[in-house]
């Protein structure tokens, strides 16, 4: 053949396996999971679920002086392995993913801190001992009041959601669609509600019952006995965790509404349409709902009539559900900036530029503002001046 | 260049899946089958260009030995010579590169959009809301049922059966335009062409999530049936294995039968038929539906 023939040749045969990289590169860059866990604090220590799938114990006074990780009572958990892969498409890509990811905020109980753990098909619920865990081989110390649910061959769903701590039980919504009622003593089960529909969601509490929504566009009020109170059906599939009122409960869905549906009966009272889906879990102040929003505006409405207050926008989606502190709200961006906004107009009072994505929710403590970004770092700011107090980047712990 | 091929491309092909997938009632397996037939449907006549163009190409095949054997030595006349034969005949040597090279995009297209529809993490499903059109009827379809037949979309066929029909297809589709080799360096690309691929297809069936899976299944039987259609039957799937050409170390080589002047012709008649009706089909298109 002559060299022009030959190069087409060449270039023939290796169309086939560019496709085949281009598919590997696409593939493998899709479906990984990496977590992003709240913060939660007790005592002088911050609980989080680090994005390497680790649990995380740091102390304040550590931490404010830059000490060497880890310090005294400071820990690093590793999740016990499940063998779950650490990617949805399995042994074709590289792992990029932990083979356990962090979702959803620590929960403290006395000594031991509850873990939701998210490993793509399976779930638990492990119960560390904070003061010292004693995990062993992947083992709970019962002496230490540890524990795992479920525990042996049992299985659970993937936990996205928080979960919620009331009178020694917890509750928790996994990707099986079930709610668990767990009690804390022993990590057993009382009773488990089945939704029909995966849950990424958090359940919210009130007068002794359970609200939860479902990715089966249902929103559920389910009595701490295990049965139902009422099921409303949306017209889409519900994005964020419920918030309560004293008589409404508000929802975000996937076809950019926000939904006020009243407590008792789960009837719809109003609705109200942004411009993207409201992932965040709503936060109710007074007469207001402020919502965040994935179309990157922070809405206030006014949770009686559905009507907008005021409207702040931000540089990107909006994913951390925002916080309240004194008069001010604290929205952050996934872009990875934070803005103090007054609650009562929505103008804007200082912004805190992190430039790394921020999902997971935020703490506030005295006047001290905790985040946990997605470049492996918690940093803690000063909410009245906006500077950065101390940072903490666990990277290197990986 | 992230944002454009989003734009243009991703978005649009992402949106139809999702609402095809409302449409169809909420079956995303159905909405993957249906897409892969409407977008192979729209790039019918590129297919069926490149086809022909290949098939065009296959029928000269004869006369280039011939050429190769004569001007072995002459490097520069055998190319003018070859370049005189495709002018000749009618026939441009990249003309079933292009049509292939075209249709990449959306194949990669289709592809990402069936990863990003199905939202399989909390990750994922965030990144699919900044693709999605603010349309009701996507906003009530997501997210999108995973379940289809046996099968969990978003994870991989824990059965043999997708890795088998995947793999199956592949290799009957390979086989059917792939001519067999005679030169021995040919025939090991044309090996790791027909045989490698098909098995490493079939390998990542049994990791990647099975709605891709199922949409290289489609795509194959796609294009199978075109192939079956265009070139009228089975191809070289039928073809009897090449001869080996590995002489014995006394025997002489004998040079190829020299075709006769009639033999010649009837060959350039043919791959200027194949080509005449390349052009007629490029003409028909530039006409356009209304201008038939």
């Amino acid at each position: 053949m002559t060299n022009f023939f030959k190069k087409n040749r060449k270039f023939l045969n290796l169309i086939p396996v560019l496709v085949i990289l281009s598919l590997l590169v696409v593939g493998c860059s899709g479906p990984t999971f990496q977590g992003w866990s709240g913060i939660t604090e007790r005592d002088g220590f911050l609980y989080f679920g680090g994005i390497d799938g680790k649990v995380y114990a740091i102390a304040l006074a550590a931490r404010s002086q830059n000490q060497a990780f880890p310090s005294e009572n400071e820990w690093v958990f590793t999740i016990p392995s499940s063998g779950a892969p650490g990617s949805v498409c399995g042994p074709a890509c590289a792992p990029s993913s932990p083979a356990a990811s962090i979702y959803a905020t620590p929960v403290v109980l006395g000594d031991l801190v509850c873990v939701g753990v998210y490993a793509g098909n399976s779930g638990r619920v492990l119960a560390i001992n904070r003061l010292n865990p004693g995990y062993t081989d992947g083992v709970p110390q019962r002496s230490k009041g540890e524990w795992t649910y479920p525990s042996g061959v049992k299985k659970m769903g993937a936990i996205v959601g928080t979960p919620v701590l009331i009178n020694d039980v917890l509750y928790v919504g996994t990707s099986d669609g079930n709610l668990y009622a767990i009690e804390t003593v022993y990590g057993e089960s009382q009773w488990q509600f089945a939704t029909s529909g995966k849950i990424w969601t958090a359940p919210a509490v009130e007068n002794e019952a359970i609200y939860i929504s479902n990715y089966n566009k249902k929103v559920f009020a389910v009595s701490n006995q295990g049965s139902t109170i009422w099921n409303t059906e949306l017209p889409a599939s519900v994005a964020s965790s419920p918030a309560l009122s004293t008589d409404t409960v508000f929802v975000g869905s996937f076809d950019n509404h926000l939904y006020a549906l009243d407590l008792a009966t789960g009837k719809e009272k109003w609705n109200f349409e942004g411009g993207n889906w409201f992932w965040s879990t709503p936060l109710l102040i007074g007469d207001t709902v402020y919502a965040g929003c994935l179309d990157n505006i922070l809405y206030a409405i006014n949770a009686g009539t559905g009507q907008e207050k005021w409207r702040f926008e931000t540089n990107g989606p909006i994913v951390s559900p925002s916080i309240s502190v004194d008069n001010f709200i604290i929205v952050a961006s996934k872009i990875g900036d934070i803005y103090v906004v007054d609650s009562a107009t929505g103008t804007l009072v200082r912004s805190i530029h992190i430039g790394s994505p921020v999902m997971s929710s935020m703490l506030v403590d005295g006047n001290t503002l905790y985040v946990h970004a997605g470049n492996f770092s918690i940093y803690a700011f000063n909410i009245d001046t906006g500077e950065k107090a101390w940072e903490f980047n666990y990277s290197s712990n990986e | 260049m992230i944002d454009i091929w989003n734009i243009v491309i991703l978005q649009p092909v992402l949106n139809v899946l999702v609402l095809m997938t409302n449409v169809l009632g909420g079956s995303f397996g159905l909405a993957i089958i249906v897409l892969t037939i409407v977008i192979n449907l729209i790039l019918f006549p590129l297919r069926v260009r490149q086809t022909k163009s290949t098939k065009a190409m296959q029928t000269l095949q004869p006369k280039i030995q011939e050429l190769q054997k004569k001007y072995a030595k002459d490097q520069q006349r055998l190319q003018q010579e070859m370049m005189k034969l495709y002018k000749e005949a009618g026939i441009n040597p990249l003309g079933c590169i292009w049509p292939m090279l075209i249709q990449l995009p959306i194949w990669i297209a289709l592809y990402q959009s069936i990863m990003q529809a199905l939202g399989a993490t909390p990750e994922s499903l965030l990144n699919l809301s900044q693709h999605l059109y603010s349309w009701t009827a996507i906003g009530h379809a997501i997210p999108l049922n995973e379940q289809f037949l046996w099968l969990k979309l978003s994870q991989p066929d824990p059965n043999l059966i997708l890795a088998i029909l995947v793999g199956g297809t592949m290799w009957v589709q390979q086989k059917m335009v792939t001519p067999p080799a005679t030169d021995p360096r040919q025939r090991s690309m044309t090996n790791l062409t027909t045989t490698m691929m098909p098995l490493m297809f079939g390998l990542f069936t049994l990791s990647f999530p099975s709605g891709l899976a199922l949409y290289w299944a489609v795509s194959n039987i796609i294009g199978i049936i075109i192939q079956y259609v265009v070139s009228g039957g089975w191809g070289y799937l039928r073809a009897p294995a090449a001869p080996k050409t590995v002489p014995a170390p006394a025997q002489k080589v004998l040079p190829p039968p020299k075709a006769s002047p009639a033999e010649q012709s009837k060959v350039l008649q043919q791959a200027k038929e194949e080509s005449k009706t390349i052009k007629k089909a490029s003409e028909e298109k530039k006409k356009g539906l209304f201008g038939r």
